[in-house]
C-alpha cells in the first residue's frame, strides 16, 4: 500500500512516515504544494494524507486536482485549523476524512486503514490476525470460526488494536478514538479498562490467545510476540 | 427622551416666558398710553370750560351744574393754581355698582368766588379696550406659538431624517457584514461629516475584527503544529521496545500533559472566537438533538459511574443555536454533571422549549458565586482533565445568546438552569 504524506513540518512529516512504515506501508512525502502536485500527477497512491496549510498553495487544491485526475486514492485532510468551514469544504471536495492537529499517529493509522479497506475491498475482505477473523461488511468477528458477540465499542477497539498491531497505544488515543471529543468530559480513562477487560475475556472464552498486553500506566499493546 | 421632544421642550421653555413678558409689557404700555390720553382729554376739557366760564355771567345755570361727568360747586377754599388728577370709584345707578373714573379737580376763582371744578371720564371703555387688546394678543401669540412648534417639529423631522436613517443602519450592523455598510449622502454638511467619520470607524473596526480573527486562527495553527510534532514524536518513542516501564510511563504522562495543553489551547481559542463572534452560524442545531447526542456519547461514562439518569426531554426542536456552540454548551454541562458526581449518584435533566435544566449530586460543596463562571477556577478540583474553562465557555455562550443562566445548590445537588427567553425585557432607549 502506497501512502503520500503532504506535510510542511519536517519533524511531523518524519514521525508520520516512520509510524506508517512500521505498520508496513510504503510512504512518500512532499513538503510543499508544487512537489505534492507533481507527485500526485506522476504516481498512483492508495492514500493521501494532506495538510491544508501548505507553503505555496492550499491543500484543498490538491484534492481538486486528485478528483480531476479521477484518482481512486483515499484522502485524509490533516489541519491545525479546527474550523468547521475547512472541514466541510474539504469533505465536500471529496476528502474521505478530516483530522485536527494534534492527533495520535495510531488514530491516523486506523483511519487510513479504514479508508483503504472501504476503497479497495469494498469493505468485504476479511481481516485476519492469527486465529481471529473479522468480516467488516457484516461487522462480525470469529475466533477459529466461533462467532463472537461484541458490543460496538469492543468491535471498534478490536479493529483499532489490529490496525495498530504490535504498537503501544495510549489510553488517551483509545479514548479519543472511541468517544471523540466527548471523552474530554470523562475526568478519567478508567472506563476504557472495562471495555478492554470484556474484549479480552470474550476472545479468551472463544479459544483465542491473549494478545492485549497492558503497559502499566501507559496503555496497551496488541501483540502476538 | 427623543431629540424632537427635547428641542420642543427647550423651545417652549424659551418662548413661553418671552411671550408672557412681551404680553405684559404691551399691556402696561397700552394702559399707560391710554391713561395719558384720558388725562390729556381731561386737561383739554378743563381749558375749554375755563374759557367758557370766563365768558358767561355769574347767574348762568352752569354754576349749579352737577353731573357725574361735570360739576361746579362753590367752596370756601382758596383757588388752586394747578388741577389735581386722580382715579376714583363712583357708584353708578345704571350699572348698579361702583365703576372706575378718572377725575380732574381744581378750585377756581370765578368772579371772585371760589368754585370746585370736577371733570370726570369713565374708565369702563378703557378697561374694555385693554381687555380686548389683551385677548387679541393672547390669540395672536398662542397661534404663533402653535405654528412655530409645528414648524419646528416638521423642520426637525425633515432635517434629522438622514440622521435617523443612519441610526437605523447602525442598529442593523453585523460584524461580519460590516464592510458593506454605506450611508446615503445628505445635503447637510454635518451629517456628511458624521457619515465620513462613521465609515472610517466601521472600516477600522472591520479591519481590526479581521486581523483578530486571523490572529486567533494563526495562533491556533502556530500552537497546534508544535504540539502535534511533540505528541507524534512521543508516540514514536513509545514504540521503542528497549524502554523500561518507568520510561514508557514518563513518556505517556508527557503525552497526556501535551494533550491537556492542546485542549486548553483549543478552549481558549474557542472562548476568543465566541467573544469575537467568529463562530460559524450556518448550521443551526436544536438543543434537543444535541442533548440526546451527548447523552448517547457519554452513556458509557454514566454507566461506568453507576449514575441514575432521569431525563425529561419534551420533543421540541425549535430551540436552536449554531452546532459548534450547542455542542460546547451541552457537552460541558452534561460532562460536568458526570465528572463531579460520585459513584451511584444522580443526574436529572430537563429540557422543554423554555428551559434547559441539569442537576447532579456531588460531594463537592457549592461553587462560590464569585468564582462560578471564572476562568481557571476549579473550586479546588484537581481532576486531570479539567481545564477550568468549561463553565466560562458555557457562560460566554449564554451571554452571546442573551440566555440567563442560574446556578443553585441545595442538599448536595448542583443545578444549572438556562432560560430560553430573558426575563427582563430588552433595554429600552426611549425616555
Amino acid at each position: 500500500m502506497k501512502v503520500l504524506v503532504i506535510e510542511d513540518e519536517p519533524a511531523l512529516q518524519t514521525a508520520i512516515r516512520q509510524y506508517l512504515e512500521q505498520q508496513g506501508y510504503i510512504c512518500e512525502t512532499a513538503p510543499d504544494f508544487p512537489q505534492a502536485m507533481a507527485k500526485v500527477n506522476d504516481y498512483d497512491y492508495d492514500c493521501i494524507v494532506a495538510d491544508i496549510g501548505l507553503p505555496k498553495g492550499n491543500g484543498l487544491d490538491i484534492i481538486k486536482e486528485l478528483k480531476a485526475l479521477e484518482s481512486e486514492a483515499g484522502i485524509i485532510i490533516i489541519s491545525a485549523k479546527d474550523s468547521l468551514e475547512d472541514k466541510l469544504s474539504g469533505l465536500d471536495l471529496g476528502a474521505d476524512d478530516y483530522l485536527t492537529k494534534p492527533f495520535h499517529l495510531s488514530e491516523l493509522n486506523a483511519r487510513i486503514n479504514a479508508i483503504l479497506r472501504r476503497k479497495h475491498f469494498d469493505g468485504n475482505t476479511n481481516i485476519h490476525f492469527n486465529e481471529i477473523r473479522i468480516a467488516p461488511g457484516s461487522k462480525s468477528v470469529f475466533v477459529k470460526d466461533t462467532p463472537l458477540t461484541l458490543t460496538s465499542k469492543e468491535y471498534q477497539l478490536l479493529l483499532y488494536f489490529i490496525a495498530n498491531q504490535r504498537r503501544v497505544v495510549t489510553k488517551t488515543a483509545l479514548a479519543g478514538h472511541l468517544w471523540g471529543d466527548a471523552y474530554d468530559q470523562a475526568g478519567s480513562y478508567d472506563f476504557i479498562y472495562s471495555h478492554i477487560k470484556n474484549l479480552r475475556r470474550k476472545l479468551l472464552e472463544a479459544g483465542g490467545e491473549d494478545y492485549i498486553k497492558t503497559i502499566y500506566g501507559t496503555g496497551y499493546r496488541w501483540s502476538d510476540q | 427622551m427623543k431629540l424632537l421632544t427635547q428641542t420642543t421642550i427647550y423651545f417652549l421653555l424659551l418662548v413661553l416666558p418671552l411671550l408672557t413678558i412681551s404680553t405684559f409689557y404691551l399691556f402696561s404700555q397700552f394702559n399707560k398710553e391710554i391713561g395719558h390720553e384720558i388725562d390729556e382729554e381731561l386737561l383739554n376739557d378743563q381749558i375749554q370750560w375755563l374759557r367758557y366760564m370766563d365768558t358767561v355771567s355769574i347767574h348762568s345755570p352752569v354754576f349749579q351744574l352737577s353731573t357725574p361727568e361735570f360739576s361746579l360747586q362753590p367752596v370756601t377754599q382758596p383757588a388752586q393754581a394747578k388741577p389735581v388728577l386722580e382715579s376714583v370709584m363712583l357708584y353708578q345707578d345704571i350699572e348698579g355698582k361702583k365703576t372706575p373714573y378718572r377725575q380732574l379737580t381744581q378750585v377756581l376763582s370765578i368772579h371772585n368766588n371760589s368754585y370746585l371744578l370736577t371733570i370726570r371720564k369713565s374708565l369702563i371703555e378703557r378697561d374694555d379696550l385693554i381687555k380686548n387688546i389683551f385677548i387679541v394678543m393672547l390669540i395672536v401669540f398662542g397661534g404663533l406659538l402653535v405654528f412655530i412648534l409645528l414648524l419646528n417639529r416638521m423642520l426637525s423631522k425633515r432635517l434629522w431624517r438622514p440622521f435617523y436613517q443612519s441610526l437605523e443602519k447602525l442598529h442593523g450592523i453585523e460584524l461580519k457584514k460590516m464592510e458593506s455598510v454605506s450611508f446615503s449622502p445628505s445635503s447637510i454638511k454635518e451629517f456628511n461629516q458624521l457619515h465620513t467619520a462613521l465609515t472610517a470607524m466601521i472600516t477600522r473596526i472591520h479591519a481590526d475584527y479581521q486581523s483578530i480573527k486571523e490572529l486567533t486562527e494563526d495562533a491556533a495553527h502556530e500552537m497546534q503544529t508544535p504540539l502535534a510534532i511533540a505528541e507524534s514524536k512521543l508516540e514514536l518513542l513509545l514504540q521503542d521496545e528497549t524502554l523500561s516501564d518507568a520510561q514508557l510511563q514518563a513518556i505517556a504522562q508527557s503525552s497526556e500533559a501535551l494533550e491537556r495543553l492542546a485542549r486548553l489551547n483549543h478552549s481558549l481559542l474557542l472562548l476568543a472566537k465566541i467573544e469575537n463572534h467568529q463562530y460559524d452560524t450556518s448550521q443551526p442545531e436544536s438543543l434537543q438533538h444535541v442533548t440526546r447526542k451527548y447523552l448517547g456519547l457519554l452513556d458509557e461514562l454514566i454507566k461506568d459511574k453507576k449514575l441514575t439518569l432521569e431525563t425529561q426531554l419534551i420533543h421540541n426542536t425549535s430551540w436552536q443555536m449554531p452546532a459548534a456552540l450547542a455542542d460546547m454548551l451541552i457537552s460541558n454541562l452534561v460532562g460536568n454533571a458526570i465528572r463531579y458526581n460520585y459513584t451511584g449518584g444522580k443526574i436529572k435533566l430537563q429540557l422543554d422549549d423554555q428551559q434547559f435544566s441539569i442537576s447532579n449530586t456531588s460531594s463537592w460543596p457549592a461553587i462560590p458565586e464569585q468564582q462560578l463562571f471564572q476562568r481557571f477556577k476549579k473550586g479546588g478540583a484537581v481532576l486531570d482533565s479539567s481545564n477550568g474553562l468549561g463553565l466560562a465557555i458555557v457562560k460566554k455562550i449564554c451571554d452571546t445568546y442573551n440566555l440567563p443562566i442560574h446556578y443553585y445548590f441545595e442538599n448536595g445537588v448542583h443545578t444549572f438552569t438556562i432560560s430560553r427567553f430573558s426575563t427582563n425585557s430588552k433595554p429600552s432607549f426611549a425616555a
